[in-house]
């Protein structure tokens, strides 16, 4: 029999991407998504959507839909989660922990589950610094934003869960765009923050000069939970689907957008904009502080995203993909090139006028 | 960034510097009260303000004023100055106040010549600079003196007086009246002029409409180009004897302290609390003051960093 697999989160960025990938695996019959109705699934004959919601018990599913899905399921990949990084951290447990809760007590109730993947940000790591290995996650060096630490505390209960379940953790890093074509189908903070700079908005960076921004493409993001989920399954493994040893430095990205910017819009140039400054975590607050004291909504606007993931980088880390490597290159699959893909997202970004299209959807 | 405005100016100095205040003094309270201010009260203590000046002269009388306990007290010859550069950062500093369209070329500037007896000095006003014309004045007049053998001494005043009711706070930072003259001088032993860098950035033009771009853009700008001062000069911040700031909020000062790796004790602060920001005269009302409390030593290195709507960006190097 061929696999049904049920996926979580199929309309967020990765998903968008995701749901086309899985419906072409030979391998898959059918793709269940479990969708609250607040986006557009793509039409394909593989794909059902089922109303739920995975705060709920048993997902919010009718009894006989939930006997029905439980009875078909084989893999489950479990990427819904609330993302924003400026939620309080009760509204981000409700979704990544107790969502979490929800979709593994489904889990255990499917006779033929062959793998549960759990997806998850390199972030978890938090305030740590040095080199994060795929094994590590214990740590007490606190976090940033709500959104690592309760995707930390998911994982937490994946790993409580590993006996008795066949778990798979996929940590991602900050997804930027399509490597091929630069597109960018959903933006976060990191399109924000690119933004702000170009609209002089941006004024300082927290972090160092040699901090690694690790960022990914889309494509590798979705080619790699494919694998971690199906061909290269192996219960009790955790990836990382990140930039490593690839990343630009901190000051590399800035000089490296900054000519992005006079390379695409040479009429730029002439604003005389300069890069962020980078700035000890300290100093960032203080700006940060005196800018929501004075109330100016725009540059309020811009700080508020800033803040809400940027301290990150005072916090250096090499996040390593050593392990994952080793399998990713036994299945062929290659990581793009920060290099290559990053003009490409600024270009797009620049042609699309900042906003997103989530029109360029991958075709099925 | 090319700083084409660079300039390396062993050869002068400043040898004399007066300024004036009108007697008129409210605290941020009363400013408060008075319906003179933007924001709270608390709002801009909390940024380091406490008192500013408010005139009820104007702006030429104050100059008149300053310039002329300059040569007072320095026993200067009026004839001896070359050239009285005039500085003012709003319009209504660069004419005599009078019912008649006319009076619009009525110069404040011309009016001090006569007024001092600088027979032989020739004169100029340097406006739209905002904050920044004094030490444009300051600058223009090196390159002067440099250019004319013959030349050996520029008079720079700068006054500005808000129009009467006019609210006191610009971009969170309390305004004061005030005037100030000094005299930039060949061979001058005193606050030799070692280095000097400016740039102006016209996205920044509209200081309405680019209000949160131009508060964004002050930081990154200035850090640039007090480093690209500090290391044409190889001179490390540590050996910076005293900073000498434009008196915007101290909070903002903290900021650009650390992006430039000055320590808080490097600032001379003391005026901005209770001066406020004297529009374009902030940096050379502090060398005055810092220099008449004995806080400075012949040789001490001096950063003055200045900011104008423009928008224009300035630091100068100066050895006392």
């Amino acid at each position: 029999m061929r696999d049904t697999v049920l996926i979580t989160g199929g309309t967020g960025m990765v998903g968008q991407d995701l749901l086309p990938k899985i419906c072409s695996q030979e391998i898959v019959e059918r793709v269940i998504v479990l969708t609250r109705g607040n986006g557009v699934l793509p039409a394909h004959q593989k794909i059902e959507a089922v109303r739920g919601d995975v705060r709920l018990p048993d997902l919010g599913l009718r009894h006989d839909l939930k006997q029905s899905v439980v009875k078909a399921t084989t893999t489950i990949i479990h990427g819904a989660a609330e993302t924003s990084f400026s939620s309080a951290l009760s509204a981000a447990r409700a979704v990544n922990v107790g969502g979490t809760e929800n979709i593994m007590r489904f889990a255990a109730d499917c006779p033929r589950l062959k793998a549960f993947c759990h997806l998850s940000t390199v972030y978890v790591c938090g305030k740590r610094t040095g080199t994060i290995r795929e094994e590590d996650l214990e740590h007490n060096s606190g976090f940033v934003n709500a959104y690592e630490q309760s995707k930390y505390e998911a994982e937490q209960f994946v790993a409580s869960q590993a006996q008795r379940l066949p778990t798979t953790v996929v940590r991602l890093s900050t997804v930027l765009g399509r490597s091929l074509d630069g597109a960018v189908t959903k933006t976060g903070a990191i399109h924000y923050a690119l933004r702000f700079f170009f609209h002089s908005l941006a004024p300082l960076v927290p972090g160092k000069k040699e901090s690694p921004v690790d960022l990914i493409a889309l494509d590798y993001a979705v080619d790699s939970i494919v694998l971690a989920a199906l061909d290269q399954f192996t219960a009790g493994s955790t990836w990382h689907v990140c930039g490593s040893s690839d990343a630009f430095s901190l000051e590399q990205l800035l000089e490296e957008t900054l000519q992005l910017f006079y390379k695409n819009r040479p009429a730029w140039r002439k604003r005389a904009i300069e890069k962020p400054a980078i700035v000890n975590l300290e100093t960032f607050y203080l700006f940060v502080r005196s800018v929501e004291e004075l109330g100016e909504s725009v540059l309020k606007n811009s700080v508020a995203v800033l803040k809400s993931f940027a301290p990150q980088l005072a916090y250096p880390k090499l996040i390593s993909d050593a392990s994952t490597q080793l399998v990713l290159q036994r299945s062929g699959l290659a990581r793009p090139e920060i290099r290559d893909y990053y003009p490409k997202v600024i270009r797009f970004l620049l042609e699309n006028n900042w906003e997103a299209r989530p029109q360029e959807q991958a075709r099925l | 960034m090319d700083f084409s405005t660079a300039t390396h100016l062993m050869d002068l100095g400043i040898s004399a510097i007066e300024y004036v205040l009108p007697s008129k003094s409210l605290s941020v309270r009363e400013l408060e009260d008075a319906g003179l201010l933007v924001s709270r009260a608390e709002k801009l203590q909390n940024f380091g303000f406490e008192r500013c000046y408010i005139s009820d002269e104007s702006a030429d009388e104050l100059a008149l004023r300053a310039a002329a306990a300059l040569l007072d007290n320095y026993g200067i010859r009026p004839e001896s100055v070359d050239l009285l550069l005039y500085a003012g950062a709003i319009a209504s500093s660069h004419h005599v106040a009078g019912g008649h369209f006319l009076s619009n070329f009525n110069y404040p500037a011309t009016k001090l010549q006569f007024e001092l007896g600088l027979t032989r000095a020739s004169v100029a006003g340097i406006s739209q600079a905002g904050c920044m014309g004094l030490t444009y004045a300051v600058k223009f007049a090196g390159d002067f003196v440099r250019s004319n053998a013959e030349a050996q001494c520029v008079l720079c005043v700068s006054a500005d007086v808000l129009p009467r009711g006019v609210q006191r706070e610009i971009l969170y930072n309390v305004i004061s009246d005030g005037a100030c003259a000094l005299m930039v001088t060949r061979n001058s032993t005193q606050n030799r002029i070692l280095a000097h860098r400016s740039v102006t950035k016209g996205y920044y033009w509209d200081c309405i409409a680019r209000k949160n771009e131009i508060l964004a853009a002050y930081f990154p700008t200035a850090k640039n180009l007090i480093q690209d001062l500090l290391g044409g000069a190889e001179c490390p911040p540590e050996d910076l004897r005293m900073v000498l700031p434009h008196n915007v909020s101290y909070r903002s000062w903290e900021i650009l302290l650390d992006l430039i790796g000055v320590r808080k004790e490097q600032l001379f602060a003391t005026n901005i609390s209770q001066k406020g920001h004297v529009i374009a005269a902030d940096n050379w009302i502090n060398l005055k003051d810092a220099t008449t409390a004995n806080l400075l030593n012949p040789g001490d290195k001096l950063l003055a960093f200045n900011f104008g709507f423009g928008a224009n960006w300035a630091a100068t190097l100066i050895e006392h």
